[in-house]
Parts: structure tokens; C-alpha cells; sequence
């Protein structure tokens, strides 16, 4: 358990964080009432805070836990995640600055936006629109159980920590929901700035303080290698190279194409702040791969083990840096340690449930009912809280252990709208029933190799053996993608034959 | 009037050449996954397959870097 000086420091930099959240409605001000002021933050943001904001859609839960718990219950093989924070920025470069392009020229907000306008086509836009706001809701699960890994390491030995740390986390959320409705993106962007200044403290402090207490990577790594983690530990065993690949393709392909990625792209002021944050993007991912590393570190820790002990083994790798903070940090540290991981999972939870309330507005209230631009306005508000709230229940329903696994099938998911967005992009050639038929087929097929690669089952694998040897294990979303594109060409062809 | 027209406004096809090749150079490198899949040599303790995959990430950002320069100059 975190001692009292650390508890003193975790409460007043949040209360810090609190009162910045809300006074982003003060900067820079715009009319909130208009959905590209509160939304897009008035499109205003210069290269600087463009990379701290899409950094914060980067440096979520999914990194301090997910990925951490990966390579300590697996191994090597959740090392995708740096070539996937590479090949992710190079993509961005080429098609968020044709969105961002056109978004300017068309008043756009959502990539459904763009999808509408490209292919004049009602029931595919709402599909994009709607495929957005499903996939995000694992992924702002995950965030919320990141900062519950947080509250559960800050509670241990408390009695009642379960009752205490579920209160916590719904006054967290209450607080957090008052402030996004208030201010939008701009009380998130400048919650973004003070969230990474004390996660890069937090990473660089745990990475040089860990090693030099328990006698560094080469004893870590040869007491993890004794434990024969099934991917590699020393590097990635070699049956599992597919997979390997597949999860950091997919996953570089899928980043862009979630609404709050797009949302984040097009609040930047100018195409070449976009383009210039994006290049320096993957200086945020060397913290990716640091903290990846700290799931290995963990077996060389005598102490964090021992606090480990104290949780059921299902729940240990997502407390692994948590634990690493509270037991080799001074309490007052480790407190502002464990709050950067804590809003760490509040802010990119906070631009999620935006994006997800600027596509439920625009794209699928919209096309039904005129809304006026304060209707517009109010509306995403009220949504942006009740995302935040659906989300939330999935903590008081699923064990900590599935929702990483449920954030890789948001990745399937998302990533059967990459032909409409990132295609719509470079050619208009393609039939946008075509293009809805391919998205059904990806879906589908996707969903439906997930239920067979799980048996039917609790999701423990994102990743289908094809000819049911694991050298063939591939990353789900990859091979509905491929479903999806042949199905969309092929729909094409056969409406191009029909119109001659 | 479309965004690929726009895109390319000022752009030479020798600079879109050398953009096209500084952005695919990191996926050349991490898809050849065995050139560095191995565990030496090691880096303080570090396995090769993790510094030298890290390393990269630094590098991306040096070629992404040169790339939005040439995409957006002058503007």
C-alpha cells in the first residue's frame, strides 16, 4: 500500500488536474456552443499541442498496462507494440494530411464526414460512423481499468478497497464527465500537457530506479527466461514471427482510423503542424518500449513480486508497473507516479467519448434530424457523458483480464472502415455499396474468426491459425481486412460491368 | 480541386520520390524480422531484438522528420 505522503501528493496534483480541466473552457476562447469549437477545440492547435494530444491517444492504459502485463504473462511477442507506434506515424503522415486537406476545404469533422461526401452513400457513412463509436467502447474499458490497476495497488491492505476503490473510480468519472461537457477538447488538450510531463517522469524515473535496485536487465531477463514465457523472452521465438508482424501491421493501419486518432488529426491549425507532429511522434513510443521492457524487469523484483503476490495471478501482469512504482519509489513519488498513470487512462477516456459523441451527432442523429449548431452543440455534451457511463459499466461487469483482449477486437473492428477512409482518400473509383458490402463481409468474417480461434470461449487471442499450426497464427483484423478489400473490388467490378 | 492535387502543388516527383522512400525505409526494416531477431549483442543487459527494434523508433522520427520538411516547405 502507498504511504500517507504519497496519497497527499496523488489528491493535490488531481485536484491541479481538476481545476486545469476546467479552465481550458477559458483558453483560447471560442464559442463552446459551436460542435467544431468544443470538439476540434476551433481547429487552433499548433504542432506543439498536437503532439502532446494525439501522444495522449497514444500513451493510454494500453501502454502503462496492457502492453507491460503482455510481455510479463507472454513474452516478446507483445513487443509489437514499437514497430506498430513506427509504421503507425509513417501511414498518418500520408493519409491524415489528405483528411486534414480536405476536412478544411469541406467544414469536416468525423472521417463518416468525409466518407458521406465522398461517395454520396447515407447507409455507409452511418456504418463508419457507427463501427467508430462500437470499437472505442473497449478501448475506454481498457483506460478505466488501468486507473482501477492504480487504485488497486494505492488500496492494498485497506479494508473495504474494493467498495472504496469502485466509489473512487465513479467520483473520478463524475468529475471527469463535468469538465469534458464544460470544456471540450481544450480542457483535455491542456489535461494531455500536464499528463505527459508526469508520465515521462514517471517512465524515465522507473526505468533508471528499477534496474539499479534489483540488479538490472540481465538478471531480470534470466529469471524471466527460467519462467520459459511461452513467445521468447531474450527475443521473439521464431514460430510466432507472423503474428508478430500481423499484430504490428494491424495495428499501425488501425490507430488512424479510430475516431479520436482522426478527432485529434484534424484539431491541428495547420496541415504542416500536423505533419511536422506526427514526424516526432515516435520519440513517444521510446517510453512505449521502456515500459514494455518493465514487464520483464518485474521478475527481477523481489518486492514487486511479493506486492503481486497479494492479487489473484489473472489480475498481476496489469499491476506490474503500478507495483513497480509503489515499491521501489519514495511514497511522495510514487504518488505523482501512480496519478500519471491514473489520468493517463482519464484523458484519452475523456477524447474518446468526444469523438464518439461527434459521430453519434453528425453522422447518425444528423442525417435524420436537422440539428441547429447549438442543437448540434448539446447534444455531443450530453452524449460525451453518456459514452463515459457505458463505458464505465463495463468495469462493474468484466474482470480486469478481458479488456485488453476486448481492445484488440476493437482493432478488428475498426479496422473494416480502412477501405471507405483511407481508400476514399487516394481514389473515388471504388462503389460505395460495394464498399458497405465489404465492411459487412469484414465484420463479419472478423467476428466470426474470433469466436473460432476462442473455441466459442472467454477471448484469451486475437490471432487465427489459418492451416491450425501456430507458424500461421495471424492478427484477426488483418485477414477480414483482406476479406473486406476483395469483397469491395470485387463489388466494383461487378457494378461497373452492370452500368456498361 | 482535390485533395491530391493540392497535395502535390509545389511538390517535384523527385521529392515525392524521396518522401515515398524515407516513409517505407522503417517498415522495410521492422518486416525483416530476422536480421534482428536475435538476443546479442546486447545493450546493458538488453537483448539486441529490444534496443535495436527501440533504436528505431528514434530513427523513424529523424527520417519522418526530413520527409514533413520536404512535404511542407514554404509553407
Amino acid at each position: 500500500m502507498l504511504g500517507i505522503a504519497g496519497f497527499i501528493t496523488f489528491w493535490v496534483l488531481f485536484a491541479f488536474f481538476v481545476f486545469i480541466g476546467f479552465y481550458g473552457a477559458r483558453w483560447r476562447k471560442g464559442n463552446l456552443a459551436e460542435l467544431h469549437e468544443w470538439a476540434l477545440a476551433g481547429r487552433r492547435l499548433g504542432a506543439f499541442l498536437v503532439w502532446f494530444l494525439i501522444g495522449a491517444d497514444l500513451y493510454t492504459a494500453y501502454t502503462f498496462v496492457a502492453i507491460p502485463s503482455g510481455v510479463f504473462a507472454s513474452g516478446a511477442l507483445y513487443f509489437y507494440a514499437v514497430p506498430y507506434v513506427s509504421l503507425t506515424f509513417a501511414i498518418a503522415m500520408v493519409f491524415m494530411g489528405m483528411l486534414w486537406d480536405r476536412s478544411k476545404l469541406k467544414g469536416h469533422i468525423t472521417a463518416a464526414d468525409f466518407v458521406q461526401e465522398a461517395f454520396n452513400n447515407k447507409p455507409l457513412a452511418i456504418a463508419v460512423a457507427l463501427t467508430g463509436i462500437v470499437a472505442e467502447l473497449p478501448y475506454i474499458a481498457l483506460q478505466i481499468d488501468g486507473m482501477r490497476a492504480v487504485l488497486e495497488i494505492m488500496l492494498e491492505g485497506v479494508s473495504n478497497a474494493a467498495v472504496v476503490s469502485e466509489v473512487s473510480l465513479v467520483i473520478a468519472f463524475i468529475i471527469l464527465a463535468a469538465f469534458t461537457y464544460t470544456s471540450g477538447l481544450r480542457g483535455t488538450t491542456l489535461g494531455a500537457v500536464f499528463k505527459d510531463i508526469l508520465v515521462w517522469i514517471g517512465v524515465i524515473s522507473l526505468i533508471i530506479i528499477v534496474p539499479l535496485s534489483t540488479g538490472g536487465f540481465s538478471h531480470a531477463f534470466s529469471v524471466a527466461a527460467a519462467k520459459k514465457l511461452a513467445t521468447g523472452v531474450y527475443n521473439l521465438n521464431p514460430a510466432i514471427s507472423l503474428g508478430y508482424l500481423s499484430l504490428a501491421l494491424g495495428s499501425a493501419f488501425a490507430l488512424y482510423l479510430y475516431p479520436h486518432a482522426v478527432n485529434g488529426s484534424l484539431s491541428s491549425e495547420s496541415r504542416k503542424a500536423l505533419r511536422l507532429s506526427t514526424a516526432w511522434l515516435p520519440i513517444y513510443g521510446i517510453g512505449l518500449a521502456l515500459l514494455a521492457l518493465l514487464g520483464i524487469l518485474v521478475y527481477g523484483s523481489q518486492k514487486a513480486i511479493a506486492l503481486l503476490s497479494f492479487f489473484p495471478a489473472s489480475e498481476r501482469g496489469l499491476l506490474a508497473v503500478p507495483a513497480l512504482a509503489a515499491a521501489y519509489m519514495p511514497s511522495w513519488f510514487a504518488g505523482i507516479v501512480l496519478l500519471g498513470i491514473f489520468i493517463g487512462g482519464m484523458v484519452p477516456a475523456a477524447i474518446m467519448a468526444i469523438a464518439q459523441a461527434n459521430l453519434l451527432v453528425r453522422n447518425v442523429i444528423g442525417p435524420f434530424k436537422k440539428l441547429s449548431p447549438k442543437g448540434e452543440s448539446d447534444a455531443a455534451k450530453w452524449a460525451s457523458v453518456v459514452f463515459k457511463f457505458i463505458a464505465l459499466g463495463f468495469v462493474f461487469v468484466t474482470p480486469l483480464t478481458y479488456a485488453v483482449q476486448l481492445q484488440l477486437l476493437g482493432g478488428i473492428i475498426i479496422l473494416q472502415t480502412l477501405p471507405p477512409v483511407f481508400l476514399g482518400l487516394i481514389t473515388r473509383k471504388l462503389n460505395g455499396y460495394a464498399l458497405f458490402a465489404g465492411w459487412a463481409a469484414g465484420l463479419i468474417s472478423g467476428i466470426w474468426l474470433t469466436l473460432l480461434a476462442n473455441h466459442f470461449s472467454v477471448l484469451t487471442t486475437s490471432l487465427y491459425r489459418i492451416t491450425g499450426t501456430v507458424q500461421t497464427a495471424t492478427y484477426i483484423g488483418l485477414l477480414a481486412l483482406g476479406v473486406n478489400l476483395a469483397i469491395a473490388i470485387i463489388g466494383t467490378l461487378i457494378a461497373l460491368a452492370i452500368k456498361r | 480541386m482535390t485533395s491530391e492535387s493540392s497535395q502535390s502543388k509545389g511538390l517535384s516527383s523527385g521529392s515525392k520520390a524521396v518522401i515515398a522512400v524515407l516513409l517505407i525505409i522503417p517498415f522495410i526494416i521492422y518486416l525483416s524480422l530476422p536480421t534482428y531477431n536475435y538476443r546479442y549483442p546486447e545493450l546493458l543487459g538488453v537483448p539486441f531484438f529490444y534496443w535495436y527494434q527501440t533504436l528505431w523508433l528514434a530513427l523513424s522520427a529523424v527520417l519522418f522528420f526530413i520527409a514533413a520538411y520536404i512535404w511542407e516547405r514554404g509553407r
